[in-house]
């Protein structure tokens, strides 16, 4: 099977035991943590079985490492770099002082590999809760996978990513806030030069957003995200995400 | 592990977070005896099992910004790696698997919830031995090619003649087995033996 293929519960139940100890294809056990971490139901028995499973190691009498081997390791961490993750910026970057409009202003946070946004999904930060989603949220990792590199978007509204494969871009967030009726959030791209190009797009927000972007990232510096009542050529009000681009 | 181990697992995570290498030493010198004695089960090589061990802790050491305690144990996670990683020596056919790959779904596993949690807790090394060797030899069998030698439940299933709901089904009663060993250890007068899960090693 692939990871893309969603399980039902009664499957994920049936394949507890040995997903817990390691016993299944790498697509069932993305696929089993997966509807693990979205599906509204318990699954408590599976859930104590799998937890059983990590305990079989400590049947075994434990055997004494050599001095050496601590010396080793310690000496090969000492000069390893731990990886890190790009932490979520909840923060709202005000326009700088003295005012001027907020999309000619320079660059944002970071960029961000798709590995580390893959990882951030991976570790739940890409917080699907419905179990009708998990197909959705299949899709959005197949896609993180796929990206040759992911901007991180961070705002009052929530988190998302700007993804780039090739000459295509997306926009994807999950669980924006939900707007009043007849707004929606307009996707911006910011030229070096000032231009700005509405590029798409969200309107629904229920669950992980999707959109593609309409214009090509090559020369953007900037992509924000605001709050519009209608179609307009330029942005009508503060962004409410914002990441900057090819850092 | 007692409570007072297991919130000192947190406490070392997070300094291993912070990039102090003694934090990693610490959980080298708790979990070390374990971690080989599952290598060793694995490749069956004690030199190809100390490297096992060497790299799942390397893993541990790159990978802690990745660690989430609320979603399982740095122990339960260290072992998997260190499971994962012998696992990969000793099949040809796993030569393709990413082995990165797989330490990422490892912190993809959902963790205990606190109920269970708090029974492991409770738990000697030696009723879980018990449980395991007082398993039905099919069954203690089944958990052994799984995780000990790396099949999935399938050829498990070949391996042993059986269809792959067979397989499973006996994993299934296996694990149980050891779940409600924890179950009655956690309500026995001697449950909460202090150091039941105290790693050192002892050969």
């Amino acid at each position: 099977m692939t990871a893309s293929q969603a399980l039902d519960c009664a499957t994920v139940d049936e394949l507890a035991p040995a997903y817990g100890l390691g016993a299944v294809e790498p697509g069932e056990e993305q696929a089993v943590s997966l509807h693990l971490t979205t599906c509204p139901e318990p699954h408590a028995e599976a859930r104590e079985l799998i937890d059983a499973a990590t305990l079989v190691s400590s049947t075994l009498e434990p055997v004494a490492p050599s001095a050496a081997l601590r010396d080793r390791l310690m000496a090969t961490i000492a000069a390893t770099p731990q990886d890190r993750v790009v932490a979520p910026q909840r923060a709202y970057v005000p326009a700088p002082e003295p005012r001027r409009r907020w999309w000619s202003m320079g660059a944002l946070p970071s960029a961000v590999t798709a590995v580390a946004l893959a990882a951030a999904i991976g570790l739940g930060a890409w917080g699907v809760s419905a179990n009708a989603e998990l197909a959705e949220r299949d899709a959005v990792l197949q896609t993180v996978a796929s990206a040759d590199v992911a901007y991180r978007v961070s705002g009052p509204a929530g988190d998302g990513w700007v993804l780039q494969s090739g000459e295509e871009a997306m926009f994807m967030a999950d669980d924006l806030q939900t707007l009043p009726a007849g707004r929606h959030y307009a996707l911006w791209l910011i030229h070096a030069d000032g231009t700005t190009v509405r590029t798409g797009a969200v309107t629904d927000t229920d669950g992980v957003s999707v959109a593609p972007l309409e214009d090509v990232l090559s020369g953007a510096v900037t992509f924000v995200v605001t709050v519009e009542e209608h179609v307009v050529e330029t942005p009508s009000s503060e962004p409410v995400l914002t990441a900057q681009l090819g850092a | 592990m007692t409570d007072e181990a297991r919130a000192g697992d947190a406490r070392l995570a997070d300094r291993i977070r912070s990039g102090e290498t003694q934090a990693l030493g610490e959980l080298y010198d708790r979990y070390g005896g374990t971690a080989l004695a599952t290598a060793l089960r694995v490749v069956g090589s004690r030199e190809e099992a100390e490297d096992v061990v060497h790299d799942a802790f390397v893993t541990l050491w790159r990978k802690i910004d990745r660690f989430d305690a609320q979603r399982g144990s740095l122990r339960a996670w260290l072992m998997t790696v260190v499971r994962n990683r012998g696992i990969d020596r000793i099949r040809a056919r796993r030569s393709t698997v990413d082995i990165e790959a797989a330490d990422e779904r490892s912190l993809l596993r959902t963790g205990p919830n606190p109920t269970w949690d708090a029974v492991v807790t409770r738990t000697s090394v030696n009723e879980l031995r018990e449980a395991l060797a007082t398993l039905p030899e099919e069954q203690r069998r089944s958990v052994e090619l799984a995780y000990f030698e790396g099949y999935t439940y399938r050829e498990v299933a070949t391996l042993t003649g059986v269809p792959p709901g067979t397989a499973n089904g006996r994993m299934r009663l296996a694990l149980a087995k050891l779940r409600d060993a924890l179950s009655a250890s956690s309500v026995s007068p001697n449950a909460a033996r202090e150091g039941a899960f105290t790693e050192e090693a002892t050969s």
